[in-house]
């Protein structure tokens, strides 16, 4: 079993189904008595460089967020660290000019990058101004649980 | 000197959100020169109608990962104002904590990840790692330290937890504070190292000048962040801060997507320049030592020395806060209840400094709390007009140079702003081959 492990939870609850990552992490939270114990749940917002720093604290670390792989709304990826190194264009996960793999390439230059990290990328809808997310998203938020709570299970094994 | 050339930014780089830089030059003369705001407008207001006032700081927290913590505070200060509570000396101590934390973060950030890059000569902080290891280490540890004070007294990093409406859900314990207050201790070393460093490599910031206004909050107390009242370099201190609409007269360009703003002047600037051209006395003995380092005096009107000024924010930041650590651990650290309010409409109007200048909210809530009408104004809407006019200046002094320098030397001025011009986007937009 990995020693260290987050869970962090990305996104913008104000920009609709962004905010899909933080809503399942908030769940995650509530049932944190009934997950093992090792792992560390955090919102991370709007994140950008502050990202740098969450990823030096832990072995393992998964990223739920919002991801257009170009999938139908509500389809669900699972990206290696792999996978993110080894695509092409920027990957802004946040503000401030935040490309997710300049902050990925700092962490190793600083040795801070954790053993293993996946992103759960949910394919949202709609990521306009606004609170609460789209319907197609709203309807199988449980699903969505249940895939996040498998993809913890793999990360531990 | 004859020559045609263009030059087309598309999203600026090292700067948040999108803002594009258009120079088109023919035979040596100036066609068209113009400082684009492209982001698509924003409805966060719209977003606060019909919100009962305990779900207003929360909103508007996730307005920005940058200044969550200034957002919060602006938030519950137009909250409080308008059910005339009056919150108590330890939570008007502890605000004042969270707000240096904040503008700790923030001018690290952009010192050190967006700015050093430049005056190194290099494209982004990567380079920096290999060649200047021990500085890079410097920033990343205050920029941890800024996180970890953010975590200790607003409960999170970023998009605080703790920050209630009368008060704080949760305070720090005093072994907390004394902890917090010996790495702080530790960090002015580290902040005076860094001023040394930057010091070497300052003369890469280019000597321009353009007179303008500067616009912030002023108090006779202190070196006003949290609190005080607004003042202007031409026309003084403007008490009625409800009535701040009488110094910020927004207004809308065809070239922009985000509103403008004026007052005495065509354009004013906002920010940490503009706060230390109004309160430099104010600032603590180590802070004045390094903006004497740099030979910054008020009125520095060169724009790029606002990077400079953060960097004198930031020293001036651990000082104050050491000092507010002391006299919670002198009067005794407690947890209180917070303030409750007595709901009653109104109209509440919370005026803070955000690292990137003055941040109002303003609200009107019905009899039952609930928000009717809200307008926030961000600070870099404040500084458009401002660069607008800058970069007119500043172009014909540097027409001899190369088309290269000149692009250069036009995004240095952009992000000598830290402008933070889409306070939320976010969004993950990926190609996966």
């Amino acid at each position: 079993m990995k020693q260290k492990i987050g869970i962090i939870g990305l996104g913008n609850p104000l920009r609709r189904d962004d905010g899909v990552g933080i809503l399942l992490l908030q769940h995650l939270q509530t049932q944190k008595d009934y997950l093992p114990k090792n792992i560390e749940y955090i919102d991370g917002g709007t994140s950008g460089m502050n990202l740098l720093h969450l990823l030096a604290q832990f072995d393992a670390v998964m990223i739920i967020d919002a991801v257009d792989f170009k999938g139908k709304p509500g389809d669900t990826r699972v990206f290696s660290l792999n996978d993110i190194q080894n695509q092409k264009k920027p990957m802004i996960l946040s503000t401030h000019d935040s490309d997710f793999l300049h902050i990925l390439r700092l962490s190793q230059e600083l040795k801070e990058l954790p053993e293993t990290l996946v992103i759960f990328g949910v394919q949202p809808r709609d990521v306009s101004h606004g609170i609460g997310l789209s319907k197609e998203i709203e309807m199988i938020l449980d699903d969505l649980y249940l895939k996040v709570q498998k993809e913890i299970q793999n990360l531990i094994n | 000197m004859s020559k045609d050339f263009s030059v087309h930014v598309e999203h600026i780089t090292r700067v948040e959100g999108h803002g594009n830089i258009v120079l088109d030059v023919k035979n040596g003369k100036i066609e068209k020169l113009q400082w684009n705001v492209v982001e698509a407008p924003r409805f966060f207001e719209a977003m606060l109608r019909g919100q009962q006032y305990n779900e207003l700081r929360p909103i508007t927290s996730r307005i920005c990962g940058i200044c969550s913590i200034g957002h919060s505070l602006a938030s519950l200060k137009a909250t409080e104002d308008a059910f005339d509570i009056k919150i108590t000396k330890q939570t008007a101590i502890l605000r004042r904590l969270a707000i240096h934390a904040e503008n700790m973060q923030s001018h690290i950030l952009h010192i050190g990840y967006l700015v050093a890059p430049d005056l190194f000569g290099v494209g982004s902080v990567f380079p920096l790692v290999g060649k200047h290891t021990d500085t890079v280490m410097k920033i990343v540890k205050l920029h941890r330290l800024a996180n970890e004070m953010s975590d200790l007294i607003c409960g999170r990093t970023i998009h605080p937890i703790r920050l209630i409406v009368g008060g704080f859900s949760l305070v720090p314990t005093e072994r907390q504070l004394l902890h917090l207050k010996n790495r702080l201790a530790e960090a002015q070393d580290l902040t005076k190292e860094l001023a040394v460093v930057i010091q070497s490599v300052a003369d890469k910031l280019p000597t321009f000048t353009r007179e303008t206004e500067y616009i912030g909050l002023t108090s006779d107390s202190e070196y006003a962040l949290y609190d005080g009242v607004i003042a202007s370099t031409d026309t003084g201190k403007h008490p009625a801060y409800r009535d701040y609409k009488e110094v910020i007269n927004e207004y809308i360009v065809p070239q922009s997507t985000a509103k403008y703003a004026k007052h005495a002047r065509e354009s004013y600037m906002v920010g940490a320049l503009a706060r230390f051209n109004l309160n430099s006395t104010q600032l603590h003995p180590v802070a004045q030592e390094v903006a004497h380092m740099f030979r910054l005096k008020p009125l520095t009107y060169n724009p790029f020395m606002n990077t400079i000024a953060q960097l004198v924010e930031f020293s001036h930041s651990i000082e104050d806060s050491l000092l507010l650590i002391n006299s919670l651990l002198d009067q005794g650290i407690k947890q209180e209840k917070p303030v409750k309010p007595v709901v009653k409409a109104g109209r509440g109007v919370g005026i803070v400094e955000v690292p990137r200048g003055i941040l109002v909210h303003d609200y009107t809530l019905n009899s039952k709390g609930y928000c009717t009408k809200a307008n926030c104004i961000i600070p870099t809407n404040q500084n458009h007009a401002n660069i607008q006019l800058d970069m007119e200046k500043l172009v014909p002094e540097i027409l001899t140079k190369s088309q290269k320098e000149i692009e250069l030397t036009l995004e240095m001025l952009v992000r000598a702003y830290d402008p933070c011009i889409s306070c939320s986007t976010h969004y993950l937009d990926v190609i996966f081959v």
